[in-house]
């Protein structure tokens, strides 16, 4: 079934054209690269801060709320300019081991992002950072790493990408 | 001939024939990027306008300047790992030279002047042209930097 749908995906005129045009297929690369930059360094920026690694003398609550927004929206371009690459060759990933690897981290990383969001301004009100919100932190960088490894193992390990 | 010293001594020749070292040495090098470009562009966003109702007091260049340049550490050591391993190629890519000898230099000495007027800029009420137009300008060329680098297996 999702094998049959991976198929359909690749087979797409407008996917193969998308990914076989050297110009469009550079251009998904850059905006994956680009908006992937903001995402994990905007991440970082709160969970170093909810560590007290940067910017104690900064409003947590107020410096998550001007990064928040650069979080969600560079997801949604890394997420669209992803998606479409891992379309071009929909068939190769899924037999990919290393990809379900990367898809299942970055899962895990939004599912901390979530967390942090949702609880940094009750963080932020507290006389101290709780232990519980560091470690969400600390979760929530380890995990945006490991998705960067994982994601260069994809192609080093595989071949595919 | 300073590629090919390079590419030969003993930790190029280690990168270069492990499995694993070289995919580590790419996530450390984008690791590094991540802080770096996250937190420059973020800077030149607040100087546009975004987000900048809820944040008046923030020194937001200030407050991630030792991070913002902990990542571009990061990024350089990454970098010139990566570029060691085949450093007779580099030198020769269009591409590469273009980022290495024009772009990167040319962010740079844009980032250094925004992030010197940064704290003035932000404590100003009213964000002036000069700021913004600093900012689009920063944003732009890392853009090019990100796509002069992936152009880069395209120009060899």
């Amino acid at each position: 079934m999702l094998l049959h749908i991976c198929g359909w995906l690749q087979d797409n005129a407008f996917i193969a054209a998308i990914n076989g045009t050297a110009w469009t297929a550079a251009g998904l690369e850059i905006v994956h690269y680009f908006s992937m930059f903001i995402l994990v360094g905007a991440m970082l920026i709160v969970d170093l801060r909810v560590l007290g690694l940067v910017g104690r003398r900064q409003d947590a609550t107020q410096l998550a709320g001007l990064l928040f927004p650069w979080v969600w929206i560079s997801l949604a371009f890394n997420f669209v300019s992803g998606f479409l690459m891992f379309a071009g060759s929909a068939v190769s990933y899924y037999r990919n081991d290393v990809f379900y690897d990367k898809i299942g981290i970055i899962l895990l990383a939004i599912a901390a992002n979530i967390v942090v969001h949702q609880k940094v301004r009750k963080w932020g009100q507290l006389p101290a950072m709780p232990a519980s919100a560091k470690l969400a932190a600390f979760i929530s960088i380890g995990l945006w790493i490991g998705a960067i490894i994982a994601g260069v193992e994809v192609p080093a390990l595989t071949g595919v990408g | 001939m300073f590629g090919h010293w390079l590419q030969n001594r003993p930790f190029a020749l280690e990168i270069a024939g492990s499995e694993w070292a070289y995919p580590i040495v790419q996530a450390i090098h984008f690791t590094g990027l991540s802080i770096w470009v996250g937190t420059s562009v973020i800077v030149d966003f607040s100087l546009l306008g975004a987000g900048r109702k809820s944040s008046t007091s923030l020194h937001l260049s200030e407050a991630l300047f030792i991070w913002n340049w902990i990542g571009f550490a990061i990024a350089v050591t990454g970098g010139f790992l990566l570029f060691s391993v085949s450093a007779e190629t580099y030198l020769v890519n269009l591409a590469f030279l273009t980022k290495l000898g024009l772009l990167i230099p040319l962010g740079l000495a844009l980032h250094i002047v925004i992030q010197q007027k940064a704290p003035a800029w932000e404590n100003a009420s009213e964000t002036p042209r000069i700021a913004k137009v600093a900012g689009i300008a920063e944003l732009l060329v890392w853009f090019c930097v990100v796509t002069a680098a992936v152009l880069i297996p395209y120009a060899g």
